[in-house]
């Protein structure tokens, strides 16, 4: 136990007196909410810059048009681990992880619900990303022993995937590739994990609540996690269900997804059944966080907070009445393909409402320009040129056109490098000075803010003109008038790349070395009436991490 | 804990670290940078690898450790430990990149170049921290964070 530091008695950091073990046995066993939301924010961290390093080595195959830097089976591993990476390594336990540890303090509970299937849904994490990425890692392995002479051959028989992260059939059915079925095995796996973390919080959310939260108080954060985790609910279930029926047709003969069976189509209904569910699991807790942190530095509470409540709960039933719209080039019945375009159109309002109550908040505020609001106010806009652009694919006609062609891949990268991780970029900054005790180096995060918003219109907007033009996806190479495009858009990612590293040097270093936070009202929210529960929470552990200096 | 001894289990840090780090982009990267022929050219042992390995993991838990023990106070940085060691290893990288990029061209030796460089800003940051946590008698003084304070 570490009871004094070297700073003059104030204990910043993790390291004030507990009852834990010290070290890494600490980490190992918690059942903390607290610690296994680091454990989950760090995990994700780690994953996302594993899942960026592909990106940007996808970036550096388009830099020219050829096939000239990987193997076409290189470049097509490259985006189908980045796809599993950053969907459900980074982006899912990243919102976890700051679901786990806020929540219960938001809501005035001790700890969540179950703490121990806690750890456990944490702890299946890191065996299923290692399946899912299992061949490199066996590689690793493999290189590792024949560096000291010792040659086996099974470790080398892993190759990365190539299917894609939709794992289309018949493809990822016949591939021979028995890394397939690791990864089929380790996204199972991976949704066990989210499921019981979804139970978690929804338990955790109607039992736990403290004595003065009721429904009509609950702080919009927990509002958006507890509708992600119902949708997750239904959600995952079923893509456990698909994996493990086509591991059954690889591996037992089975016929699910075969010609003379179910048919590929089967596969596409059941996959995008989650998939597109998926979609709004990761991006109803970035909105959650805009909402939460933008009326903060707007000086205003948030506009219409009922509607935005009503709007996720809008989203959250209307995400399960959309997925064939994946699915519309495949020739499906036009009757049911228009019902479909329907409900498309139809969820573009409840996220307009949204965007619109966003504005609204920021209409005649005192708006501070610190890191969280650059990237609230950045996840903004990119959210409306991604769902705008998505509001075109729901219609039939275009789609036809635009179905697998890069518009698609520019519109969905517009949410999930836009808004959704740019909300996890706010959340870093904002909540920093709580989780370690210590203040971040605030120009640097906001040199990150404008880079970010840069990068992002740079590298994806160009795909949106790339599809336009009617270039396909998840091809290695191109022809050559694609080139001025590709290579802005690679240049975009380049600068993502720079401000994540600024991000992560002023994460490691202010950890270490940053200001020591003595004030709980970091941010000036008592003069604007919003210092929130987790502040006041802070408030009292600053107190009481003072006294022993007494 | 005695200066040589921390600074060699910084060094121990970096290098562990920063062979898993290769050895990760190697395998990422199907073999397409050969950094291990790399690192063998860097050590001087062209062609060797097993041997040149051998050598870079020598260099990384003493050689350099012990040159960074000596001349911490002249390296620019300071006076975060780490802060010195990753600019002691860009220093490195340097020569890593003039030595061993081989035959790369293009985007494989824009990847080679950034990645490295990487690698070796972890392997200066490891040494640096658990040099400087073993040596010192606690974490670096921090002034406190005044909300007022824009300038920062």
């Amino acid at each position: 136990m570490r009871s004094v530091a070297a700073d003059g008695g104030y204990l910043s950091g993790l390291g004030f007196e507990s009852e834990k073990p010290a070290g890494l046995f600490r980490w190992l066993t918690t059942v903390d909410h607290k610690d296994i939301g680091v454990l989950y924010i760090a995990f994700a961290a780690g994953a996302a810059l594993w899942g960026g390093t592909d990106a940007m080595m996808i970036r550096t195959e388009l830099f020219t048009a050829g096939t000239d830097v990987w193997s076409p089976e290189t470049y097509n591993a490259l985006f189908t681990a980045h796809g599993f990476t950053m969907l459900f390594f980074f982006a899912t336990p990243a919102f976890t992880g700051l679901a786990n540890y806020f929540i219960p303090i938001l809501i005035g509970a001790d700890d969540m619900a179950f703490p121990r299937i806690n750890a456990i849904a944490f702890w299946l994490l890191p065996p299923s990303l290692l399946l899912v990425r299992g061949g490199l890692v066996t590689e690793v392995l493999g290189k590792m022993l024949a560096a000291v002479g010792v040659r086996w051959e099974l470790l080398f028989s892993l190759e990365p995937p190539t299917t894609g992260w939709t794992l289309y059939t018949p493809h990822s059915a016949l591939l021979a590739n028995p890394q397939v079925d690791l990864v089929l095995l380790g996204l199972h796996l991976s949704g066990l994990a989210t499921v019981m973390a979804a139970i978690n919080i929804i338990v955790t959310i109607f039992t736990e609540r403290g004595e003065n939260v009721t429904w009509s108080n609950l702080d919009i954060f927990s509002w958006t996690l507890l509708t992600t985790s119902g949708i997750i609910l239904f959600a995952f279930p079923v893509l456990g269900s698909s994996l493990l029926m086509l591991v059954a047709d690889r591996n037992f003969g089975t016929t699910f997804f075969a010609v003379d069976g179910g048919g590929p189509i089967l596969w596409q209904h059941l996959f995008w059944f989650f998939g597109h569910p998926e979609v709004y699991i990761l991006v109803l807790p970035a909105f959650g966080l805009v909402s939460l942190i933008l009326p903060k530095f707007a000086g205003r509470k948030l506009f219409g907070f009922k509607f935005i409540v009503y709007s996720t709960l809008a989203i959250g039933v209307l995400s399960f009445g959309v997925w064939a719209h994946h699915m519309f080039s495949t020739g499906m019945d036009p009757r049911l393909r228009s019902s479909f375009m329907a409900v498309s159109l139809a969820i573009a309002i409840p996220s307009a409402v949204k965007t619109f109550n966003w504005m609204a908040t920021l209409w005649g505020g005192n708006v501070r320009w610190a890191a969280p609001q650059i990237f609230c106010v950045g996840g903004i806009m990119t959210f409306i040129v991604g769902g705008v652009t998505g509001v075109f694919l729901a219609s039939i006609p275009v789609d036809l056109v635009l179905h697998d062609t890069y518009y698609v891949v520019g519109h969905f990268h517009f949410i999930v490098m836009g808004v959704i991780t740019f909300a996890a970029f706010a959340a870093s900054y904002y909540w920093f000075p709580l989780l370690t005790g210590r203040m971040f180096n605030r120009r640097l995060g906001r040199i990150h803010g404008y880079l970010s918003i840069v990068g992002v219109f740079l590298a994806f907007l160009p795909m949106i003109l790339i599809g336009y033009e009617g270039l396909p996806r998840r091809y290695a190479s191109y022809p050559e008038s694609f080139v001025p495009l590709q290579q802005v858009s690679s240049f975009g990612a380049l600068i993502i790349g720079i401000g994540v590293l600024i991000w992560l040097t002023n994460m490691v270093q202010s950890y270490r070395l940053g200001p020591i936070v003595t004030d709980a009202d970091v941010w000036n929210l008592r003069e604007s009436g919003q210092f929130s529960r987790e502040w006041q929470w802070f408030e009292t552990q600053l107190e009481e991490r003072t006294k022993f200096r007494r | 804990m005695k200066r040589p001894l921390a600074a060699i289990t910084g060094g121990v840090t970096g290098i562990a670290v920063m062979s898993v780090l290769l050895l990760f982009l190697e395998v990422e990267t199907r073999s397409n940078l050969a950094i291990f022929e790399a690192v063998a050219r860097f050590a001087g042992m062209p062609g060797n690898v097993a041997f040149g390995f051998v050598l870079f993991v020598l260099a990384g838990v003493f050689a350099w450790p012990l040159a960074f023990m000596a001349l911490e106070e002249y390296i620019p940085g300071g006076p975060d430990p780490a802060t010195r060691g990753m600019v002691l290893a860009v220093v490195l990288w340097v020569v890593f990149v003039l030595t061993g990029r081989g035959d790369l061209s293009g985007g494989l030796l824009a990847i080679y170049v950034i990645f490295t460089l990487l690698a070796h800003l972890c392997y200066g940051f490891l040494l640096g921290a658990v040099y400087g946590r073993l040596t010192s008698g606690g974490p670096l003084e921090a002034e406190r964070y005044d909300p007022t304070d824009v300038s920062q």
